[in-house]
């Protein structure tokens, strides 16, 4: 009865009660974000004394901004791409491998995923400050990359937990070599696989605050290190404007994900 | 050599090299109001005469200076820094030596110049009041540390500087002429009285934003962010008693990448017509002594020299020596 | 001849699908770039802390023997602790109601607890520094309500802290959960009913018990997420609460003393390591993710 929804008697009322005022909790940055971006305060009174543009307009008459926004979609562009296919190498192994090591090779592979981002931020830091790659784009995607990869490696090899490897050996069989067979018959049959890895991929980068902060430079600034040192220097609401964009770049991606996922299931 | 040979590759692999202007170098402050006056005024007309671009960062970070010449990997091409923080780094070797055959420093206000930095700009700690959002506001060091008759939250800065180990000595009776060496047992004494009642700003544009707000009523501000909070509309009141003054620098660390262009961007700065331009702007003084003469009579009359009656210069050679010992003890305690 | 060639082909094919079964080549790609990139300039950093500035324990000595580093120990560890503790108890009913809600209002709370996810860190964090502040929105509010008389101090302490870090972690414990509650069998709980439990009986002695190791694997993954938290202390908490991550980034970037930011990431790491052991050891591999 604690699993129906109907047969919970009060304890329904705590549940939903709860979920609501999480959901509102939740809401609540996200919508504020927007209302102070359109205020006119410049010292972030809210309620503001009237409601202006003018923060967006600062926004884009700024190219440092748009300069930021473009070199991370670089950047996480290119860990987008490596990482799905180094991932899906990395899962083939793990997941159809057999070889001694491969449970600790796995816990290894995760390991960036769960080790605290300051702490590969520092090491690589001083890694990269030694060997030229500081303040590089190489150096940026290499970082972000590590981050990423994991996502990679799990979206991906769930999908090939669920794919039956004999359809791959039977397109051998019949006369493919095994990369065509890999190419032309797994690689669709994992198709939602490899997008997951792409989309979190993606995010991976596109956020990541920590490693970019060590990472970047006065000329190699993704978003997140301009908002980051924005912030810093100065609580403007030019910060609300640029914020409020990237919620509806994530609206935008979410509904694309759900379009997606909606597409493979018809 | 190897290390470019690496870099190479991976650029090389990744085929994204961005591809950096020719003449270009980075200009380092504090963000907020007072950085837009820096750009304006001295970056933009530099880029329009030389051609030479100069990229903006900030905040200043002395670690990262630190950091960047140890490392043999330095970014930042001038930086603007506190007057004793140039003192001391120069002399640990951290900073280039100026060029004064580029700069010309004969009509330099000379307090602020030594062989590695030359003034930026020149500012009181002054005592700020939120009129609409106090009370009442304070007028003196005294009023500002005595939490029964000014209740509320009072704004300070929150890095080891010159400014409130002084401010603190004073609010508890020590004679201006008396404060160095400073007593420092007495001051955090002094400080531990209000320290529920404090509110950290650790930067120009924080330190605006509490004021204008109400977050902290009033406290002490740099009087040039006072100038440029009135002009938003803020009924700001400043109190000039006793005003701290400490100067700004401008310093190129040591192994910066483009120091030619370096030093002809420090000669530009301190040249008087963009002194004169900055301080009217920022209500910051300026460091060139030609400077005054190109301003406006009434805008003159507000700067920080001219609140000469019962101003009190904090000592930068005493800071300067002082720097890390105060510094050790300021942290662990502000972290208590 | 060419019966033998089919049959050559044949075998080679044959060879082709018992060489795959290795596999590990496939792998090298992820591991060179592990290994050169991510265990390299760990052990290098590890390295430092022994290394700098003379060989010997000096650093970690330091760390532990001073007052001030072990208040941020405690503070990380305490913050951690209270941030998984709310995360765990407020989350819990959040994903039971998604199990059992009509369809399309869990979509909703899905959609909306997915967005705050994605939704850029520093966007959410600033929006918090606003909200909290002493003349922001909830002060106000409250104050309008007539529940306080004088503003609340909500940011530059621990309680923005754990306010951000709540926020940012509650996904993390829903999720998980909503799959564990899921996979439990109403069947279960209906013979419970059956047999005279009343529904606090069947929770304590049923549901909860069910649904335990999905508790616990979620609040270990929070912790540990929450022991290495940059970000958010750094722009809510006040100089009186700092947290680890914060020091070692002050360390490296500000101090420029490599021994000690070292020998405070080794630190970290070492319990994170330890804590993620445990994970694996009690939950998996593959269920971490």
């Amino acid at each position: 009865m604690l699993l129906d929804f109907d047969k919970l008697g009060a304890w329904k009322w705590l549940l939903v009660g709860t979920t609501v005022l999480v959901c509102l909790f939740l809401l609540l940055p996200i919508v504020f974000i927007a209302a102070l971006s359109f205020g006119s305060s410049r010292w972030l009174i809210f309620p503001p004394p009237s409601w202006t543009t003018r923060w967006y307009g600062e926004l884009f008459s700024d190219s440092r901004w748009l300069t930021s926004a473009l070199t991370s979609l670089q950047i996480a562009s290119v860990v987008t791409v490596l990482s799905v296919v180094i991932g899906f190498l990395a899962a083939l192994g793990l997941n159809r491998g057999s070889f001694a090591g491969k449970e600790l090779l796995r816990a290894l592979f995760l390991t960036p995923m769960i080790l605290p981002v300051v702490v590969l931020a520092v090491a690589l830091y001083a890694f990269f400050l030694q060997i030229g790659l500081a303040g590089t784009t190489p150096g940026f995607i290499i970082a972000h990359l590590l981050i990423a990869l994991p996502f990679s490696i799990i979206s991906i090899g769930s999908a090939l937990d669920g794919f039956d490897k004999s359809i791959e050996d039977a397109a051998i069989l019949c006369g493919a070599s095994p990369w065509e067979a890999r190419l032309r018959v797994t690689v669709p049959a994992i198709s939602h696989g490899l997008f997951g890895a792409a989309v979190f991929s993606f995010l991976a980068s596109w956020d990541e605050v920590v490693l970019a902060i060590f990472m970047a430079s006065p000329t190699l600034q993704t978003l997140p290190v301009k908002i980051w040192s924005t912030l810093r220097q100065d609580l403007t609401p030019v910060i609300a404007a640029a914020s409020t964009l990237l919620i509806l770049f994530t609206i935008v991606l979410m509904v694309i994900a759900a379009l997606v996922r909606k597409g493979r299931k018809s | 050599m190897k290390k470019q040979l690496v870099a190479t590759v991976f650029t090389a692999l990744v085929g994204l090299s961005g591809s950096a202007m020719a003449d270009e170098m980075v200009f380092t402050s504090w963000g907020g109001t007072t950085q837009d006056a820096q750009k304006t005024h001295w970056a933009d007309s530099f880029t329009s005469k030389t051609k030479i671009a100069v990229i903006q960062d900030g905040p200043t970070d002395y670690g990262k200076i630190k950091a960047m010449v140890e490392a043999g990997s330095v970014t930042w091409d001038v930086v603007d820094v506190e007057g004793d923080y140039a003192v001391q780094a120069g002399k640990a070797g951290l900073l280039e030596p100026l060029d004064f055959s580029i700069i010309d420093k004969s009509r330099l206000d000379p307090r602020f110049v030594t062989d590695y930095s030359v003034g930026s700009f020149y500012y009181s700690f002054v005592i700020g009041c939120n009129k609409t959002a106090a009370g009442a506001c304070p007028k003196t060091w005294a009023d500002l540390f005595n939490t029964v008759k000014f209740p509320g939250k009072r704004a300070f800065y929150k890095w080891s500087a010159p400014g409130v180990i002084e401010a603190a000595l004073l609010a508890d009776g020590v004679a201006a002429d008396k404060l160095y060496p400073l007593d420092l047992d007495r001051a955090f004494k002094k400080l531990d009285s209000i320290k529920a009642d404090i509110v950290w700003w650790d930067g120009g544009a924080a330190s605006q934003q509490l004021l204008a707000s109400g977050e902290a009523p009033f406290g002490s501000f740099w009087n040039g962010r006072l100038t440029a909070l009135a002009a938003t509309g803020v009924t700001v009141e400043t109190s000039w008693d006793q005003n701290i003054t400490a100067a700004d620098s401008l310093v190129v660390p040591k192994g910066a990448k483009n120091k030619k262009a370096a030093m002809k961007f420090i000669a530009h700065a301190t040249a008087d017509m963009q002194q004169s331009q900055f301080a009217m702007e920022t209500g910051y003084a300026p460091t060139n002594l030609d400077a005054s003469r190109l301003m406006d009579e009434a805008v003159r009359r507000t700067l920080p020299d001219m609140q000469a009656k019962s101003q009190v210069n904090a000592d930068m050679n005493y800071w300067a020596v002082n720097r890390d010992e105060i510094g050790k003890r300021w942290y662990s305690w502000q972290a208590k | 001849m060419a019966i033998l060639a089919t049959a050559g082909r044949d075998n080679g094919r044959r060879r082709t699908l018992q060489k795959r079964k290795s596999g590990f080549s496939f792998a090298v790609p992820a591991l060179l770039l592990i290994i050169l990139f991510f265990v390299t300039p760990v052990l290098g950093l590890l390295l430092r802390s022994v290394t700098e500035p003379e060989l010997g324990l000096q650093n970690y000595a330091e760390l532990i023997g001073s007052g001030t580093y072990m208040r941020i120990f405690a503070n990380t560890f305490l913050v951690a602790g209270v941030v998984t503790a709310l995360s765990v108890v407020i989350g819990y009913p959040v994903a039971w109601a998604l199990v059992v809600m009509p369809r399309y209002w869990s979509q909703v709370v899905f959609a909306i607890i997915i967005l705050s996810m994605w939704t850029n860190l520093l966007a959410r964090t600033y929006a918090w520094m606003v909200l909290l502040q002493r003349t922001g929105v909830i002060n106000k509010t409250l104050m309008g309500l007539g529940l306080i008389d004088t503003p609340l101090t909500l940011v530059n302490n621990l309680v923005g802290v754990t306010i951000g870090m709540t926020y940012i972690m509650l996904p993390f414990v829903i999720l998980p959960l909503v799959g564990v509650i899921r996979s439990i069998d109403p069947a279960i709980l209906r013979a419970g009913a059956l047999c005279g439990a009343n529904r606090l009986q069947c929770f304590t002695h049923i549901l909860l018990p069910l649904s335990l190791p999905g508790v616990a694997a979620g609040a270990l993954m929070v912790f540990v997420m929450a022991l290495g938290y940059y970000v958010t202390p750094a722009l809510l908490g006040g100089t009186a609460n700092m947290m680890l991550a914060e020091m070692i980034a002050q360390f490296v970037q500000s101090l420029v003393n490599w021994g000690m930011g070292g020998a405070a990431a080794f630190v970290l790491l070492v319990v994170t390591l330890l804590l993620y052991a445990v994970l694996l050891r009690f939950f998996g591999a593959s269920r971490i993710g």
